[in-house]
This record gives C-alpha cells, structure tokens and sequence, in this order.
C-alpha cells in the first residue's frame, strides 16, 4: 500500500470525527433570542372556563357581539378533540395549566416613547426592532405583539393620510368595530379546526391592517411576535382586508425565550384579498425551538388562510420556518374570483429534535385560477419534517393550473422527511402537476467546494443556501438578510 | 358515511352463529379462528382516510348486505371445461375460481413440472404446511378489516409454491369467475411462494357473469419472494358495471429478489386495489405498475404502500389512469425507507387524464423517509390530452373520437411495455385497444360470454 493511500483512508477516517465536532458546535449554539425581559407583566390565573373567556373580553373593554362570538368559539371547542392526523408527535398539552391572557403592564397612556416601559424598548431593540429612528430610516412601519397584547404601532399617521389602517387587534375592535365585525372569522371560522376554535375564544390581541380601493402600501408593513412571561400562551389574530386594486406586502416574525416548558402558540391569520388586490405575506419563524435534547421550545399550531375572492386577485404566502419545538402550519389560498393567482414559497429547516408538519392548501372554486407551490424542507438532527399539502380543483372551475414541487434535503441519517400531498381534480380542463424529490446533500458538491479552498462548513451552507434561494428570492429584502442568516446557524456544520 | 363497526357486525355475528358448521381443513380453521380477534380489533381501529375516496372505503363496500358461502358448497358443474378466459390467449397452466371454489384443469392438475405445486389450500402438502399457514396469517393484523374477514371465512383457495431453483416458462393462470344469481360475498385467496432462487409467472384473471346481480369479490394474494427468486404477477379485471371488488396484495421480498406487479382494470364497477410491499432484504427490485380505462359510473382506486427495510433497493412504480363520463379514480401511493435502508432508489409516477365533465381524480403520492443515503422521487399529474396533438390528428383527416381513442392508447403505451412478459404484453395491447374502441374483449374461446353488455366506447 502506497504511503498516499494510507494517507487518504486516514483522512476518510478523520472526516467523521470532524463531522461530529461540526454537528456538537452547531447544536450546542445558543439561541440568541432567548433571554427574558423583566417586564412587570398582568397575568390571569391559569385554566380556562367560560368565565376566563368573558374576562379577557372584559378586560378589553370588547362589545357583546365579539363576546358572544368568543362565547361561540369556547363552547365549540369545549366539543371538539386535538387533531391527530399530523405526522407529529405532540405531547399531551394541558389546556387548563396555561395562562390565557399575560400583558405587560403599561403606565397609563404613554403620550410620547420616553413614557414606555425602558425594558420593553430594550427588549425591542435587543430583538433587533427598534421602534424609533432607525425603523424610521428603514420606512417600514411594525406592530409588535408582546405576549398577548401589542404594543407599539409606528407610522400611522404617515399610512392614515392615505387611508391605510393598521393597528393592534383591540384598536381595530374599538375604532373600525364595522369593519372588524364584517371581516373577522370569515375566512377562518371558529369552528375549523381545535386550534382556530381555542384561538377565537381566547385572541387577546393582534394586528389588523385595511388597505382601502387602489391604495398601494408604501412600505412593509411588520409585526413582531413575542411570547415572553411564563407559563403563557400566545392567541394572536391578524386580519387584513386589501380592497380593490389594493397592495400591500406585509412581514412576520417570532421569537420567544428559553425555558425548559413548552410554550404554546396558536394563531389565526385571515386574509381578504378583493378585486385586482394583492396580497405578500411573508414570514420568518424563529420560536424557540428548545434545546438540544428536545427539552422547551414552543408549539406553534397556527390556522393561515387567505380568500382570494375578488377576480385576478393576488396572495402570496412566502415563509421562512426555522424555529418551534413542533410546527403545525397550513397557510392556504381559497382562489374562488375569476383568474385569482395563489402562491406558497416555503423553506422549513429542522434540527435537533424539532418536528414539523406544514404546507398549503389550494383550493381553486373560480375558473382560470392559477397557483402555485415551492416547498423545500431540510432536515438534520433527529428532527422529523413533513410537506402537507392539498391541491382541489372544484366541479365549475374550468382552465385551473397548478405546480407543485416539494423538495427534501437529509443532512443526518437520524432524521425524517416526508412528503404529503393530496391532489383531487373534478374538472376536466384543470392542469395539474405535482413532483417531489427527497435526496441526501450532494458529495460531489461538497467535494467540488472542498477543492476550491472552501471548508465543508462553509460549503455546506452555500449549498443549502442555493438549494433555498429560490424561495429566498420572493422575501422583502429586509427578511431575506435576516432568514439567511437564520438558515446558517440553524444548520451550521450539520453535515459533511 | 358507515361506520367499520357498523358494515362489519352483520360478518361477526354470521361466522359466530356458523362456527364449527364446516371444516374444510385442520389449516384453514385454525385461520379463520384466530381472524375472529383480528376483525374485531381492525374493525375497532379502523379511521376512514378523508382524503381518500370514500366509496371504496371497506366500510362501504362490506355494508351491503351480501350473502356469503359459509358452508363451502362447490357449484355442481365442470367449471373447468366451461369457463375458458381467452383474454391473454396463453398456453399456461390453467386453474379455476368459480366464486370461491377452486378447480384445476387438465395442466395444474398433473401436468405441471417438478417442483412447482399448484392447489387448492385445502390440499396443501405436509411439508410446507407450515411456511404457508404462515403466509396465510402473516398480515391478520396489519391487513385491514377486509383481510381479517377474508381469513375468517376462508374455506378454499389457490396456493402456487415454487421450490428452490424451479424456474417455470408458463404462466401459472388463474381464473376467477363470478357467477351468481343473487348479491354474494366471494372470499378469495391466492398464496404464492416462490423459494430461493426461483423464477414464475402468475396471472390472474377476474370474469363475472352476474349480471345485473350485485357481488362483492374479497381477493387477498399473499406473495413471498425468496432469495434471488423472481415473481411477475399479472391482475387483469373483466368484471360488470355492478361487480365490487376489494383486492389486496401482501408481498414480501428477500435479498436479490426481483418482484412485479402489473394491475390492469379495464372492465368493472367499484374496485379498491392496496398494495402492501415490504422490501426486506437488500438489493431486491421492485416494479409495481397499473394502468385503468374508467367510464360511466366506474371507480378504482389504487392503494401503494411500499416499505424500504433493505439497502441498496430499487423500485419504480407506474400507475395511469384514464377517466371518461361519470367516472372516479384515486391513487395513493407511499413510499416509505425506513431507518438504514441506505442507498434507495424509489420513483414513483401517476399520470391521470381526466376526461369527463363529472369525472374525478384524487392523487396522494407520499413520501416517509427516515434515511439520508437515499434518492426518492414522486410525481403525478392531471390533465387532458394534448390539444396540439389532437389537432395535429384531426388536421390529417383522423375524426376526434379515433384521435381521442389513439392518443389515450399511446397515453397507456408504457404501462403495457413494462410488462417483461411478452406474449401477455402484445395481448395487452389488442385488449386496451378494443377496450377503448368499445369492441369485444376478446374471450371469444368463452361458451359464457361473460362481458358481452360492456361495449361502452370511450
């Protein structure tokens, strides 16, 4: 055996233990989101009853039609099971040890920002949203969600002077209560689903944004969502209305603190999109996705649905899901206007041993609607990560098109990557089209990157970074910057 | 939509007022005793697939109220010389199902060669009496509601045993026939087991005569693969616009084998297909395909679930579907690789033309993946026929009914070509061809006739 030889079964030889170095590093990275803020917070009692129901309204100050649908929604639930069906493993969640309602307390009406609470800007500006000059400069105007209730909306007056409205959830209910009432549960009614019935009965807050006939938004419009006392739930409800010829790009983003408990989310995002509107919503999910052990993180069962009722009306869904201990998303199009457009860009990273199970629905009820559906899943660790999708072409929807491409990358031989999709065509004329792969990350890439100088590390990420861009592509450009990064330290050094 | 519980009782409640009535034989009842628990168990833990299609369901199609043959009363005719399927037209060893009875002929019944068995599961020689009592029970608890009541009132089938080595040119054909003048629950089952390094084909072909007469036909084929043995296993439908059919295949593969599959259903009412492959030893092959001409009020939906244990594996799965009129099909199809079956290859394909202003087509192509070593792949579409290429056609003087009929042929094409058996490939063809022409099938050797009121045209 030749000295080279030896050198080359030695080198194989070390390429694993590297390997495992990269995979201990990445997994044992702090998750920077995770500090708590001392922020004196006003909780309710845990458990849930009708009576915790009415005082959550009460503590809102809400009128008796939105109790009563709250009332509605709670009874509903009271029937109804925990769906089984996802390709996950959710530990038994009990509903009556949570806090259905936590609010940081504010000192009564600040008049300008030096009146907030300075933990909560600093927990802001630690979260990278800072509320003031430099949001301002970026011109994009955000909501932020502190465990129930939001806080801070920047840049109304600018997005009043055109009509815009875009403000917390209980604003909504107390300034645009026709508008609210017209809208809300429209699209996602209390009785869809366990977790759309828990989150009508319990929303404490949100965001609701009305773009009025042929206003085009001027800048992103941006929530930020954060689960921060213990033992809380988090029931947030977001409505957005784009009337005719309206467009409006709108941003989400999530973060939460470490604990060893699980936290849970469960959220409902309803979306009316009316005559040659459009509608982008993209989201970057970074929840607490618990340690790497699987202890904590944050189940994240969230009901997102948009009707495209208007014709050549416009959604588009773009998510970036790395975060939560368990992910159960859905964020679908009803494409019932004539020639309505849907689309769903998704990048869902696992690691460790996160689960999740998200796709879309397109459900296409008008004629010569169009969707379409890029899906890339990654996953590493022990994680387990499922595409679920539906594509349903209605009797009377004629020249119905759809492509769906859902892709699978393993980067560890412990975990899981599953595809989903259903495909059910009653109309002769649609043009279905659906095509899936599931591979391992090439060798022969990483290869070519090794000799190039570039470390397996680095080569890895740039793989799975072109392996994503295509989704990547359809983010604002604020998002993309950052869900890249995301994409990075989820990953870093999981394979070789 | 009918409950497991429900559609089942009236099957539970029979086979306990029946029980110790009629032994046909010590391997048979011992089987349809341990069913008893099974059936009661699957019917408990049996979740109806929202997205699948719900006609076909078990449920539906056991809850109608079907007369069953408890006792194992054989038809009094010579089934064999009256019942002649020319449909592939081979010369193949030749075995009858009359209902649920089995018949050889003249070629199973002693002219077969050495080391291949054919007979009835009543008959099964002492020295294998153990692999196949195996078989037999092997899937009671994963198989479903419908196999558990397969097995609970199983009295006769047919059992294909290759030994070790044989390697048989012939195809093994069987023949099942329906024929009943009133609504019957035929229980069914076909047992092959080829042993290491063996090499057979089967056909199976199912006929009905009951016309007009509602009959549901519980089919269930247990098939193992030895080491490096190789099994081609034909299904060929040629059934009636009432026929129901729950067919259920159970394969199982050792190292080196080689199995496929080919399902063909041309003629029939509501058929439900599953197909339940466990690739167990490592570089095996696996080849599934099926193809289906649907119209009027025809259903057929194909169940795949195809489980990678093995490394180092191969399968390709194939399935078309053509909907015309009123017609509805569905394709589910999973692939699962479990957790070490390194080095995978698993496609997956599902063409579907849907042709019908009420026709349907439901697609679930699945993928569950617990190994990285792997390269898996799906795809499936749904669509009509190229419009360019049908006015290509018409624009060289061929009417819109032939251009139709010839491009849904050419669409069907490779489907039939995966078929490595020749002769049955080219009378695949001639069949597809008269079956979208409308013309007769071509059992034209039957005295019986037993299709002669299905020329529906596509």
């Amino acid at each position: 055996m030749t000295e080279n030889t030896d050198k080359e079964i030695n080198a194989q030889a070390e390429r694993p233990r590297a390997n495992d170095e990269l995979i201990s590093k990445a997994t044992s990275g702090e998750y920077k989101y995770g500090f708590v803020s001392d922020i004196d917070t006003d909780i309710i009692p845990a458990g849930l009853t009708e009576e915790v129901v009415r005082l959550i309204s009460q503590k809102k100050g809400e009128p008796e039609w939105l109790l009563d649908f709250r009332l509605k929604a709670f009874r509903y639930w009271q029937t109804i099971e925990v769906p089984q069906w996802a390709h996950l493993d959710v530990p038994d969640i009990d509903f009556q040890a949570i806090s259905y309602y936590a609010a940081p307390k504010k000192k009564e009406g600040p008049a300008s920002m030096d009146e907030v609470d300075p933990a909560l800007l600093d927990t802001f500006n630690r979260l990278g949203i800072p509320l003031e000059e430099q949001k301002v400069l970026s011109g994009m105007a955000v909501d932020a969600v502190m465990d129930s209730v939001s806080v801070k909306t920047t840049h109304r007056e600018r997005l009043a002077e055109l009509g815009i409205i875009f403000c917390s959830f209980s604003e909504a209910v107390r300034e645009y209560p026709d508008l609210v009432r017209k809208y809300l549960g429209k699209v996602v009614s209390y009785r869809d689903n366990f977790y759309a019935a828990l989150n009508s009965a319990v929303f404490s807050d949100g965001s609701f944004v009305y773009i009025p006939k042929g206003v085009r938004c001027p800048m992103e419009l941006s929530t930020y969502f954060r689960i921060n006392a213990s033992g809380t739930g988090q029931f947030e409800r977001t409505l957005i209305v784009a009337d005719d010829d309206a467009y409006v790009s709108y941003l989400e983003g999530c973060t939460a603190p470490m604990r060893d408990e699980n936290q849970l989310h469960a959220a409902i995002v309803e979306i009316i999109v009316e005559d040659r509107a459009e509608v982008k919503y993209s989201t970057v999910q970074n929840w607490y996705a618990g340690d790497a052990q699987g202890r904590g993180g944050v189940y994240n069962f969230v009901t997102k649905r948009g009707l495209c009722r208007g014709d050549y009306s416009k959604l588009s869904w773009t998510q970036v899901e790395t975060g939560s201990a368990i992910t159960w998303k859905y964020p679908s199009c009803i494409l019932a206007g004539e020639g309505a457009v849907g689309e769903f860009y998704s990048v869902a990273v696992t690691n460790n041993y996160q689960q999740a199970d998200t796709g879309t629905k397109m459900v296409h009820t008008g004629s010569n609607t169009r969707s379409t559906i890029v899906s890339k899943g990654i996953s590493a660790g022990h994680s387990e990560n499922s595409y679920r999708g539906l594509v349903k072409v209605a009797r009377d929807a004629k020249g119905v098109r759809n492509y769906t491409q859902c892709d699978s990358l393993l980067l560890s031989d412990t975990c899981g990557a599953h595809t989903f999709p259903v495909v059910d065509v009653a109309n002769p004329t649609a043009v279905v089209e659906h095509e899936a792969t599931t591979s391992k990350i090439s060798e022969q890439q990483i290869f070519y990157c090794n000799q190039r100088g570039i470390p397996t590390e680095e080569a890895v990420a740039l793989i799975v970074n072109g392996y994503a861009k295509e989704v990547m592509n359809k983010l604002p450009m604020e998002f993309a910057v950052e869900a890249q990064k995301l994409l990075a330290i989820t990953l870093e050094g999981s394979v070789g | 939509m009918i409950s497991a519980q429900k559609a089942f009782a009236q099957y539970i409640d029979l086979y306990k007022d029946s029980v110790g009535h009629v032994s046909v034989s010590p391997m048979l009842t011992a089987l349809n005793r341990s069913a008893l628990a099974a059936l009661e168990k699957a019917v408990q833990t049996f979740r109806h697939d929202p997205m699948g299609v719900a006609d076909v369901s078990a449920p539906e199609m056991f809850a109608p109220d079907y007369g069953v043959n408890i006792l194992g009363v054989r038809l009094p005719v010579d089934a064999a010389s009256s019942f002649r399927c020319g449909v592939p037209r081979l010369n193949s060893l030749l075995a009858v199902v009359a209902n649920d009875g089995y018949y050889p002929t003249q070629n199973t019944a002693s002219d077969l060669p050495e080391g291949l068995t054919v007979c009835s599961l009543r008959d099964v020689p002492a020295d294998i009496s153990v692999r196949v009592s195996e078989a037999l029970s092997r899937n009671l608890a994963d198989g479903g509601p419908a196999c558990a009541l397969n097995s609970l009132f199983l009295h006769d089938g047919v059992l294909v045993y290759a030994r070790r080595g044989v390697k048989v040119d012939k195809a093994i054909q069987i023949v099942n026939i329906t024929s009943v003048a009133m609504p019957v629950l035929n229980i069914r089952r076909v047992v092959v087991i080829a042993e290491d390094d063996a090499d057979i084909k089967v056909l199976l072909c199912d006929h009905s005569q009951a016309a007009g007469v509602q009959t549901l036909d519980s089919e269930v084929v247990t098939v193992e693969v030895g080491d490096g043995a190789r099994v081609e296993l034909y299904d060929i439908e040629e059934t009636l616009p009432q026929s129901r059919r729950y067919w259920q295949l159970f394969g199982r593969q050792a190292s080196r084998s080689h199995l496929s599959v080919g399902s063909f259903a041309l003629h029939g009412g509501r058929s439900r297909n599953e197909y339940r492959i466990d690739v167990e030893g490592d570089y095996a092959r696996t080849e599934l395909s099926g193809l289906s001409i649907c119209a009027a009020d025809r259903i057929v939906d194909n169940d795949v679930r195809l489980t990678h244990a093995g490394s180092h594996c191969t399968s390709r799965q194939l399935f078309k579907n053509a909907l015309f009129e009123n017609s509805k099909g569905g394709f589910a199809g999973k692939i699962v690789v479990k957790h070490g079956a390194m080095f995978t290859d698993a496609e997956q394909t599902n063409r579907n033309i849907v042709d019908g202003e009420m026709a349907r087509m439901i697609t679930a192509p699945q993928l569950e993946i617990y190994c990285d070593e792997v390269k898996c792949s799906h795809g499936a579409t749904t669509g009509q026929l190229d419009e360019r290429a049908m006015f290509y056609m018409q624009a060289r003087g061929i009417p819109a009914d032939e251009a139709r009929r010839m491009l849904t042929q050419a669409f069907m094409v490779d489907v039939i070509d995966s078929i490595t058996f020749e002769v049955l490939r080219q009378r695949l063809h001639v069949l597809v061809e008269k079956r979208l022409s409308g013309t007769a099938a071509g059992c034209d050797t039957c005295a019986t006739a037993c299709h002669s009121d299905l020329q529906e045209p596509v």
